[in-house]
């Protein structure tokens, strides 16, 4: 009796004892950790300071070499780069990790909807603190788009322009000409005339999808004047009925259903030369310069993304600046961030054009960034073409601002018209009700 | 003495279970608590203003058009539950007597429940496909001119995905089954072998009646783990095309985790949880009338 009593005892001591020095070793172990860098900063002065960046791109395809440029050159201050996959997920995690005070100095948003949460949360630092960097006059006009609220707190580094890309054989073949603007309805005809037996005219990649709608509705306003939903408006209906004609009529392009369920690989397909126009941005350059992967036998040229008014006067197309690079404003290491982030913005990020990611900057050297666009692969695409799409187009650019909640909704609509499941006023006049709801909701 | 021991013992317990306790504690129960008050809250996730609402929420998820949808969905999506557990026990009797290579197909059987969830989804979006996935091939070759598109039209894409989840859950059920079909006395088949009985009454009225206590076991964990599943949805539709596949514990996780509206989200998880209990009740009266222990 005595002895169990006694057992009892030493093992509740020592579950005590396991839980106390459970305790005790996560306490020392911090210390330890806030202790070292004073340590280190104490002894040699010239410890360097390091940053971290999140950032979405893979490092092997630009990043890695951007840094360790950076770091070669700066002994002072050493860059680590953080990879968060862009998706709910990935910006949940990278959002977190800012909540909850870890290391981030820098950040990418790609999104201003995600930037602008962001920055209501306190988590962006207000860039016009630092004075000697003018975003406007560096960025030009396109920048004007990611200021939030009159501010920027971040710095848009590249240039992400979408276009159509083309078959330059194919097209020729079919005695048409490359195309430096054009409507919808141009290309519905460029399709049809493109179409070889059963293979389609054109393909879409899903991320631009939806653009030639918000093309239209970033300029018109996406609610009317008296706060209700702007869905209905007439190039709307007409952007449904001509993909809708296109998918079913002329099958032009692969019905929507077939293409999500099977999430067609798009970039594959027309590299393959199986279908010869396709709707998608900048970073097919990632794929078009991989021979490997993407074995190719046809010269590549570029259109701008087609309007849907017959009127080129108000057009403006997708595209302008993107990755807005903010600043954790409760990061202690600012001032560093800073520097890296000009250095980054005015060049440094150059090796990012072989992921299709130009920079921005005037102060960057375009000649390198085209260098590193195309590779050694210049031969196989139309530069002419090339150049105008990503340079001297001069049609104004909007960048995409609709917060997720609308993309969604209005997404999920106009999939059950391509898919047949509503009529075209049903689905204007769903998209409209929703939406009204969700300006309600948010008011 | 004796009490005074009896008592410490008592104490003693609370420790060994307090590590255990803990971590539910902090990781269910809060949790738990948390988001029953955030349901009464405008709480997004990094805003830094929340304010108490009331019943918005609630009020605004009975007016929500899709949260209808994904009850029905739901609701589509757990008749696989008894399906699988059918198809099990019919596999398992059959793999419960001397069949050729019947360790072979037991393991067979099994295979799905150990596969990675996103391959599976990956290749049934292959076999699923409209036009080239080996399905409607099939189809088409005995005749069937114009076979479903299975995910990729709004009507039949949750039916495909039962087809999916029965064919994932199938395996493990079996295995249960298996288990239970091995504690069946031989005396009581051999009674019926003697008295004449044929397979088929042997099964209808001593097999399945015997192993009732575990189909009962199989429809509750089946139905919550099922109501429960998103995964295999996310990595499949995405809850599309359009809504058609937006389960409720999709449509929680989109409101959470894509919008951050996680004040709306308990509210629907709330809903949730209320419906799981409605279907374990009605289950739990309902078992008195088939399951025999």
């Amino acid at each position: 009796m005595k002895k169990t009593r006694w057992i009892a005892g030493i093992t509740s001591l020592v579950l005590i004892m396991g839980l106390a020095t459970g305790c005790g070793n996560s306490s020392n172990s911090s210390a330890a950790n806030n202790e070292s860098p004073a340590k280190g900063n104490g002894a040699t002065s010239a410890s360097p300071v390091t940053l971290k960046m999140w950032g979405g791109v893979p490092p092997e395809s630009g990043p890695q070499e951007v840094i360790d440029n950076w770091n070669k050159e700066h002994p002072e201050i050493q860059v680590e780069y953080v990879r968060f996959v862009n998706d709910d997920d990935g910006n949940l995690k990278l959002d977190t990790a800012m909540i909850t005070g870890q290391d981030v100095d820098l950040f990418v948003n790609y999104t201003i909807s995600h930037a602008s949460k962001r920055v209501e949360s306190g988590l962006a630092l207000d860039l016009s603190t630092f004075t000697d960097y003018n975003i406007d006059e560096k960025m030009g006009i396109d920048a004007e788009s990611w200021k939030i609220d009159g501010k920027y707190y971040g710095v848009p580094t590249t240039k992400s322009p979408f276009f159509i890309a083309l078959n330059k054989e194919a097209l020729d073949a079919a005695n048409l000409p490359v195309p430096k603007e054009w409507t919808w309805n141009e290309l519905r005809e460029y399709a049809k005339k493109l179409k070889t037996g059963d293979q389609y005219g054109f393909i879409q990649n899903m991320e631009p999808f939806v653009d030639p709608i918000d093309s239209v509705l970033s300029q018109e306003g996406y609610a009317k004047a008296d706060g209700t939903s702007n869905l209905d408006h007439p190039l709307v209906k007409q952007w449904l009925e001509t993909l809708n004609g296109m998918m079913k009529d002329d099958k032009t392009t692969p019905p929507l259903g077939e293409q999500l369920t099977s999430k067609m690989p798009v970039e594959q397909v027309f590299l393959s030369g199986e279908v010869p126009m396709l709707n998608i941005g900048a970073w097919l350059l990632r794929s078009s310069n991989n021979f490997t992967d993407f074995p190719r036998d046809f010269t590549i040229a570029f259109a701008p993304v087609p309007r849907l008014a017959e009127a080129a006067d108000d057009y403006v197309s997708r595209g302008g600046l993107g990755d807005y690079i903010s600043i954790n404003a409760k990061s202690k290491k600012q001032e560093a961030a800073w520097e890296f982030l000009k250095w980054y913005s005015d060049g440094g990020m150059s090796p990012m054009a072989a992921g299709g990611r130009l920079p921005a900057s005037k102060d960057a050297n375009q000649d390198d960034a085209v260098k590193s666009l195309i590779g050694d692969k210049s031969d196989s695409y139309d530069l002419d073409s090339l150049m105008y799409v990503m340079f001297d187009n001069q049609t104004p650019t909007y960048v995409r601002s609709l917060p997720q909640e609308v993309m969604d909704l209005r997404s999920q609509e106009y999939e059950k018209y391509f898919l047949d499941s509503q009529s075209l006023d049903q689905t204007v006049q769903a998209m409209v009700t929703r939406h009204n709801e969700y300006l309600k909701q948010n008011k | 003495m004796k009490a005074s021991w009896m008592k410490r013992q008592q104490y003693l317990g609370y420790l060994f279970i307090g590590p255990n306790m803990i971590g539910v504690i902090l990781f269910f129960i809060i949790p738990a608590v948390y988001s029953f008050y955030l349901m009464f809250t405008d709480y997004k996730f990094m805003s830094p203003h929340t304010k108490f609402i009331g019943l918005d929420n609630i009020q605004r998820m009975l007016g929500d058009e899709v949260f209808y949808i994904a009850i029905k969905n739901t609701l589509l999506f757990l008749v696989s539950v008894p399906v699988s557990i059918g198809l099990a026990f019919i596999v398992a009797v059959v793999l419960n007597r001397s069949v050729y290579l019947k360790k072979l197909l037991r393991a067979l059987y099994f295979m799905p429940y150990i596969t990675s969830g996103v391959a599976v989804a990956f290749v049934w979006m292959l076999l699923f496909h409209p036009n080239n996935g080996p399905i409607n091939g099939i189809l088409r070759s005995v005749g069937i001119a114009n076979p479903p598109g299975w995910l990729s039209t709004m009507e039949t894409s949750m039916y495909a995905i039962d087809i999916i989840w029965i064919w994932f859950m199938l395996g493990y059920n079996m295995i249960i089954y298996l288990a239970a079909l091995q504690e069946v006395s031989g005396e009581l088949l051999e009674a019926a072998k003697i008295d004449g009985a044929r397979t088929w009454q042997t099964v209808r009225s001593i097999l399945w009646p015997l192993v009732s206590p575990t189909t009962f076991l199989l429809l509750i964990t089946g139905l919550i783990m099922s109501i429960k599943q998103f995964g295999i949805i996310q990595a499949i539709t995405q809850g599309g095309p359009g809504n058609s596949t937006t389960v409720l514990s999709l449509f929680i996780y989109q409101n959470a985790f894509r919008y951050y509206e996680m004040g709306y989200a308990s509210a629907v998880s709330w809903a949730l949880f209320l419906i799981i209990l409605i279907f374990t009740v009605i289950q739990w009266l309902g078992q008195k009338r088939w399951v025999h222990y």
